[in-house]
């Protein structure tokens, strides 16, 4: 009898053993399309197995649970990935809306800053046809046209690049909150898989800590550390702790130096934040690196026109054969006082055309030197080393590169999330037999891309040498 | 080869290699490679018009070219992850962890499979 009672017990567990199984499986089929879901497989679980007259027999399985089909290296590799082409995506766009000031005829409202490398070409100009006919009032009320043009256009492209980086700063402070929101929810939920499944994946519970954690990490670039009973802890990636556990700790903000700052605690985190990833930390780089970059470029080619024309301008003989003094300088344009800030402010302060100093100092008011002189200054190397239009073509082709570096890296990133969620997917969702195969298209696809690469380089190579070959002979 | 140049151009190719690689396209990536070895055949016997076509066309594919040396890169970064994980796994199955007892060797390696 006791045979039969343990025939029919072992054959009651394996039924209840199975319809465990059926309930985890149908449970996958249920939220095939849930965002997040993670497949389960059912836990199997040797039983004790029986002696009866000192034979051992076997006692069945027992389903123990489900566990998730997760890697969470996997995961914590698109997640950082994932980091790397959000910030590099959100520079992108910030450097786009940058470039697009400095491009003629984009149609974007930014360009009616226009095109400064044709101002100052027509502006030093305006000076060669003076220096023919020095005396000729249209000719001078040209040069104060142009003036004004060149001023206004550099002083709307400095507004501009400051009310772009405004906007980032308003951006970045906005993904504060959805940060916070997100590292407490984090923290819950570590509290509740700790206490409720310590030693074991936590199934539905771990999906959502991981939509979570994606999430966070198109934000901002953090660590994630694995703790005790399948805890987590987060923290940004110069370390500043954002989630310990059951605990999270939020990120602030202050106005400092006219933006906003962040803050873990009572630590300034700004500047780490800028190269840390996420949105955060592509808002951050356009607003505090990109921005400020050309902005200051711009603040040099205003600064240095401005004091060699003014000084020129000054030191010459006008209209009225008055020169320039302390009390009453001949400015062209406002006089900057430093380099910072002279796009913004950089306008045509002189009304009277008669004021242009064409003559030089000592000469008769039909002389023309100063205004040669001050032509002259269009191939003189008076911005860093360079002449004004050479700085202005040199500034815009460096923010291209830029541009385009980025672009390369962000199309990168975004390819590399592509290739690790194809691999996830493969992991999470399907057979062992797909995630083998998964596993191999990756390595053909390397390998093959591997060898287009190679004879792509050599064709490449290969081609300009012939041209120029060709080109020399 | 034809009189005015490859079709497609050098940089369409590029393009297309780093959405193919991307995509992780495999067979894609293999035609493009056959695509590669022919052009190199093309390349010798070249005009002196087509020479300066394709450098021209080099010149022009030259950012696209970076962008797939990115691509690659990652890639290759992603791969050695993946081949990481699979050796980890792979130990895991060999020796797999029993809770509160350490570490015992699985069924499947006693020897008598």
């Amino acid at each position: 009898m006791g045979t039969i009672s343990s025939a029919f017990s072992l054959m009651s567990g394996a039924l209840d053993a199975d319809q465990s199984a059926l309930s985890i499986v149908a449970n996958n089929v249920a939220n095939a399309n849930t965002p997040g879901y993670t497949e389960e497989t059912p836990n199997w679980q040797q039983n004790a197995p029986l002696e009866i007259n000192g034979v051992s027999l076997g006692a069945g399985v027992t389903e123990t649970g489900a566990t998730s089909l997760r890697d969470r290296v996997l995961e914590e590799r698109l997640d950082q990935q994932q980091q790397l082409a959000s910030a590099s995506g959100t520079r992108l766009t910030a450097l786009d809306g940058v470039q697009a000031l400095f491009t003629p005829d984009s149609g974007s409202t930014a360009s009616a800053a226009g095109d400064i490398g044709s101002d100052m070409t027509s502006f030093f100009s305006s000076f060669s046809s003076l220096e023919a006919n020095p005396t000729d009032n249209a000719l001078r009320q040209q040069v104060l046209s142009s003036a004004a043009t060149l001023a206004g256009d550099v002083s709307n492209a400095a507004a501009s690049l400051n009310a772009q980086r405004s906007a980032l700063d308003q951006e970045a402070s906005g993904v504060t909150s959805q940060v916070n929101s997100l590292t407490g929810a984090i923290a819950q939920l570590n509290q509740q898989i700790q206490s409720t499944s310590p030693d074991a994946d936590a199934g539905t519970l771990e999906d959502q800590r991981q939509q979570d954690l994606s999430q966070l990490s198109q934000l901002i670039g953090i660590n994630q550390i694995k703790t005790e009973n399948n805890g987590l802890s987060i923290t940004t990636t110069s370390g500043q702790l954002l989630v310990s556990e059951g605990a999270s700790y939020q990120l602030t903000t202050g106005t400092a130096g006219g933006v906003t700052h962040f803050f873990v605690g009572t630590t300034d985190v700004t500047s780490q934040l800028a190269g840390g990833g996420g949105e955060l930390g592509g808002y951050l780089t356009a607003r505090d690196q990109d921005i400020p970059g050309v902005l200051s470029s711009l603040d040099q080619l205003a600064y240095s026109v401005s004091t060699q024309v003014n000084s020129l301008n000054n030191g010459g003989t006008d209209l009225d054969g008055a020169s320039g003094t302390t009390a009453n300088p001949l400015y062209i344009f406002n006089q900057p006082t430093a380099v910072a800030g002279s796009a913004a402010s950089m306008n045509v302060v002189m009304t009277d055309p008669n004021q242009i100093a064409a003559a030089g100092l000592g000469q008769g008011t039909g002389d023309n030197t100063n205004a040669a002189a001050m032509a002259n200054l269009a191939n003189q190397s008076i911005v860093s080393g360079l002449s004004p239009t050479n700085y202005f073509s040199n500034f815009v082709s460096t923010l291209g590169a830029t541009v385009s570096g980025v672009q390369a890296e962000n199309t990168a990133q975004n390819a590399s999330v592509t290739q690790l969620q194809t691999q996830n997917n493969a992991l999470s969702s399907v057979s062992l037999d797909d995630e083998a195969s998964s596993m191999t298209t990756l390595e053909r696809s390397y390998q093959a891309a591997s060898q287009v690469f190679t004879m792509l380089n050599t064709i490449m190579a290969a081609a300009l040498n012939l041209g120029d070959q060709t080109t020399v002979s | 080869m034809r009189e005015f140049g490859w079709q497609p151009e050098l940089k369409e190719l590029v393009i297309e290699a780093s959405r193919a690689l991307a995509c992780l396209d495999a067979d894609r990536l293999e035609e493009l490679a056959l695509s590669c070895q022919a052009l190199s055949r093309d390349l010798a016997p070249a005009t002196a018009a087509q020479r300066r076509l394709l450098a021209g066309q080099a010149r022009n594919a030259m950012g696209d070219m970076a962008v797939f040396a990115r691509v690659l890169e990652v890639t290759r970064a992603n791969l050695h992850v993946m081949n990481r994980l699979r050796e980890l796994r792979a130990g895991r199955l060999e020796y797999k962890e029993l809770p509160g007892r350490g570490w015992a060797r699985t069924e499947s390696s006693h020897g008598d499979n």
